[in-house]
């Protein structure tokens, strides 16, 4: 079932437009993460939806009534969405019991009380229930500022960079935490980020947004494995492009003849992009590739190879990589996306 | 362990000394002869004064703070136009002392005088307190969380209800409590104005009589009052609750057609505590530029600013040696000096003016009516100001600057004089240039202090209003504001501070 939709939606500050004609779709208990560079439009598409900006145009719906268009913004208090702001906000002057039952004013003591405890229980902060903010750690802030959004029930809960503030540790393990914690409350989210990691791991679905454009929506798996193009392709993930030209329904290039993903068209020229874990490399002293350079990450290694005139670059696994200097042989597995010019 | 050098000490305890002994002075004598000083406390006249300050207090108090905090929200929060010029306007009232201003009125409107006088002259020399001080809290205000309460469904009265003024309210009730601190004390403006409160009750008293134990008695109930406020005051002061990331993201809300009532009501205001006094004190000026007495008009200046300048620096080097002490030695004796010296801040001038007449009369007559006396008497009332001005560039010298000297051969007590004093230096001097532009505009312990043969340009006006002359009085008015106020204002930390933060969208 269609909970929000977005229909030609635009936004322009004076000159300059941020979103252009979004058109977009978010089913009931749906996950959905909109990826972007800074300056994408991320955080106007947020504030729209919360009702915060008025669109230049368009519309949109929620479970089947309007509640914007260019001429009437119904208020953000009137719309039932919840947000979860970049550095969690939490109010200062409450504590956390006080921060998370706020929007539940309206609510029976007895119903708050349960639903406050339950909260607590779902993001594990009982025992900080009276604590003030400023005593919280940044992913606990970050987890009460979620309970907080989810109390009242919201049709949709908006986060806008929740994970940016933490470092990488606490990012991850805070990313798998509310995963759990949106399931649990059966709730429809939209999450934005720069994050690809974030977007690809968390989300039921990612659109990815450029120039105030969605460039392409779909499931993790799709839009990583299927990019529509050359941006999106390196965007998502590290990629060598290697020219190459259509030869018999096989891709021509320097490093032989790969298979393409989809459809291509005999003699058309262009770009295919391989991701770094897509290369085999096995040392071998006739290899046609030299190691030339090695960036160690523990669990897995990047080496720069050097076949003919071309660099490439592979990731390997990280104990057993290659050592520069050594020669390999170089395989590129599964099919790869290619791009005609 | 480091020890203070003895001029440092001896300074310090000086200070403190000379602060104290006035006011203690005033104490004993009260309780030597209580059954007298009681008698004229408890008569029908004091219940009348009482309830003469005790509105105006309460009325400056609410309508300052509504101004006050109007112009605030509106000048950072909201999307009004001309932000940043309402924004000097709400504060430039501070550049006019309260007597300059209700000189201002009653030159314009003769039968302008009262409660209803009083209280309007007050509202508007006192809510750029609350202006400034709710405009620093309100850009603390993270409006993240404003929207997220926004989205919980609370609409934008209860948000501000909720949210915001939680937020602000130590700081809106501290400067709220500030404003009622000046309504006690002030004493000018209400003079002029004619309406009977503590301050001028006292000042009748002492001057219509040869037995001031009614005065005294008088100034004694105002002190007890004003330490009330000043307790109450120091409850709320620096208790700040803010986010912990300063000034977080700001989203201005858009007024629409409430923009159309915002806009005159800020004008108005802005007319009436800045345009009207300052517009009738330029005419009056002009009117009466023709008969101006050259003479008396240079020897005001004289003494004005020989007293000044004298008071910032000897003040300025009292709190200097506090604030070393204080803040370089960190030890118990120099932090209790330190809170000792905030003791007298906000004590109404004419008590301590009173105060040091009864010392001066009765114990040191070698310096009774003399430039001395009145300069102790800006010591007591001014020290707090100074040491508020000069703490914090002796504080914030790099104590690894001062390890680094003591290690390439200076004792401890030579690097105070040459690492930390000429890095403070320029923070010292503005302090006391604070200090001296502040004396510039003291009326009431001057009054009661001064040498007979010393006129500053304040007890000049003082004089030409009292004799209802206001073409005299004008020109006196305009050099205060253009001398003192003005600079006072662009030195004002605050003031600045608060009005660039205005500025930056």
């Amino acid at each position: 079932m269609t909970l929000l939709k977005l229909s030609g939606l635009s936004k322009s500050f004076g000159d300059n437009q941020v979103l252009k004609s979004i058109d977009l779709e978010l089913k009931s208990q749906e996950l959905l993460a909109v990826l972007g560079a800074s300056g994408a439009g991320k955080s106007t598409l947020l504030r729209l939806i919360a009702g915060f900006e008025r669109p230049t145009s368009g519309s949109m719906t929620l479970n089947g009534a309007e509640i914007s268009n260019s001429n009437k913004v119904l208020a953000p208090d009137k719309r039932n969405i919840g947000i979860v702001p970049q550095d969690a906000a939490l109010f200062p002057h409450l504590s956390v019991s006080q921060n998370i039952g706020f929007g539940l004013s309206k609510w029976s003591t007895g119903d708050k009380a349960a639903r406050l405890k339950h909260l607590l229980e779902l993001v594990e902060l009982t025992d900080f229930a009276d604590a003030r903010p400023e005593s919280l750690s940044g992913g606990q802030a970050q987890r009460v500022a979620l309970a907080r959004a989810l109390a009242p029930r919201p049709a949709l809960v908006l986060m806008d960079e929740p994970f940016s503030a933490l470092d990488a540790e606490l990012r991850a393990r805070l990313r798998l935490d509310i995963r759990k914690i949106l399931l649990a409350e059966g709730a429809t989210a939209v999450l934005v980020t720069h994050d690809q990691e974030e977007a690809l791991s968390l989300a039921d679905r990612v659109a990815v947004l450029r120039d105030g454009e969605i460039g392409q929506i779909g499931t993790p798996t799709d839009i990583y494995n299927s990019p529509i193009d050359i941006g999106i392709a390196t965007f998502l993930g590290d990629s060598v492009l290697v020219e190459g030209q259509v030869v018999k329904g096989k891709i021509s290039t320097a490093l032989g003849l790969l298979n393409p993903m989809g459809k291509v068209l005999d003699g058309d020229q262009g770009l295919t992009a391989i991701r770094y874990e897509n290369f085999y490399l096995l040392p071998n002293p006739g290899g046609e590739g030299e190691v030339v350079g090695q960036v160690f990450f523990g669990h897995d290694a990047v080496l720069e190879v050097k076949i003919g005139d071309l660099v490439i670059r592979a990731r390997s696994n990280g104990p057993f990589a290659p050592e520069v200097g050594m020669r390999v042989k170089v395989w590129v597995r599964g099919s790869v996306n290619f791009y005609a010019n | 362990m480091r020890r203070p050098p003895f001029l440092v000490v001896a300074l310090s305890l000086g200070a403190t000394l000379f602060a104290s002994l006035p006011i203690g002075y005033l104490a004993i004598r009260f309780i030597e002869g209580l059954d007298k000083a009681l008698d004229e406390v408890f008569r029908l006249r004091t219940l009348e004064l009482l309830g003469n300050t005790g509105l105006l207090v309460l009325s400056v108090s609410i309508s300052a703070f509504v101004i006050g905090f109007s112009q605030a929200w509106l000048t950072t929060r909201s999307n009004i136009r001309f932000a940043s010029v309402f924004a000097v306007l709400a504060a430039l009232p501070l550049a006019i002392p309260s007597y300059v201003m209700a000189l201002g009125y009653i030159s314009v409107f003769p039968t302008f005088s009262g409660f209803f006088a009083s209280w309007l002259v007050l509202t508007l020399a006192t809510s750029p307190y609350v202006f400034l001080a709710v405009t620093a809290s309100l850009v603390r205000v993270d409006t993240a969380g404003e929207e997220v309460a926004r989205s919980l469904g609370f609409g934008r009265l209860s948000v501000l209800r909720k949210i915001t003024w939680p937020q602000v309210a130590p700081a809106a009730t501290a400067s709220v409590l500030l404003v009622a601190l000046y309504t006690l004390s002030e004493f000018g403006a209400i003079a002029i104005l004619r309406y009977d409160t503590f301050t001028r009750a006292i000042f009748n008293a002492y001057r219509g009589s040869f037995d001031r134990t009614a005065a005294a008695a008088l100034a004694i109930v105002l002190l007890l009052i004003t330490l009330l406020v000043i307790w109450l005051e120091r409850r709320y002061r620096g208790a700040n609750i803010s986010s912990s990331r300063a000034l977080g993201k700001r989203v201005r809300i858009d007024l629409g057609n409430w923009s159309w009532l915002a806009l005159p009501i800020l004008a108005l205001v802005a007319a009436l505590g800045v345009g009207l006094p300052i517009v009738s004190l330029i005419i009056w000026s002009i009117l009466g530029g023709s008969s101006i007495n050259w003479d008396q008009l240079l020897e005001a200046l004289w003494g004005s600013f020989s007293l000044a300048g004298l008071a910032g620096v000897i003040i300025g080097i009292f709190a200097t040696a506090i604030a070393f002490w204080a803040f370089r030695y960190r030890t118990k004796l120099g932090a209790f000096i330190e809170t000792l010296s905030w003791a007298t801040h906000a004590l109404p001038a004419i008590v301590v003016g009173l105060a040091l007449v009864f010392f001066g009369a009765n114990i040191t007559p070698w310096i009774y009516q003399t430039t001395w006396l009145l300069l102790i008497g800006y010591l007591i009332l001014f020290l707090p100001n100074a040491l508020a001005a000069i703490s914090s560039p002796v504080a914030r010298v790099p104590r690894s600057l001062e390890d680094l000297s003591q290690s390439l051969g200076t004792p401890a007590n030579r690097t105070l004089f040459k690492i930390v004093l000429p890095i403070a230096m320029p923070g010292i001097i503005a302090g006391m240039a604070l200090v001296s532009l502040t004396v510039l505009k003291e009326l009431p312990a001057t009054l009661l202090l001064r040498p007979t043969e010393v006129d500053t340009l304040a007890t000049r006006l003082w004089t030409a209003t009292e004799t209802l002359s206001y073409s005299q009085a004008a020109p006196y008015a305009m050099l205060l504001i253009m001398l003192a106020g003005l600079p006072a204002l662009a030195l004002n930390a605050q003031a600045r501070r608060a009005i660039s933060e205005v500025r930056e969208k």
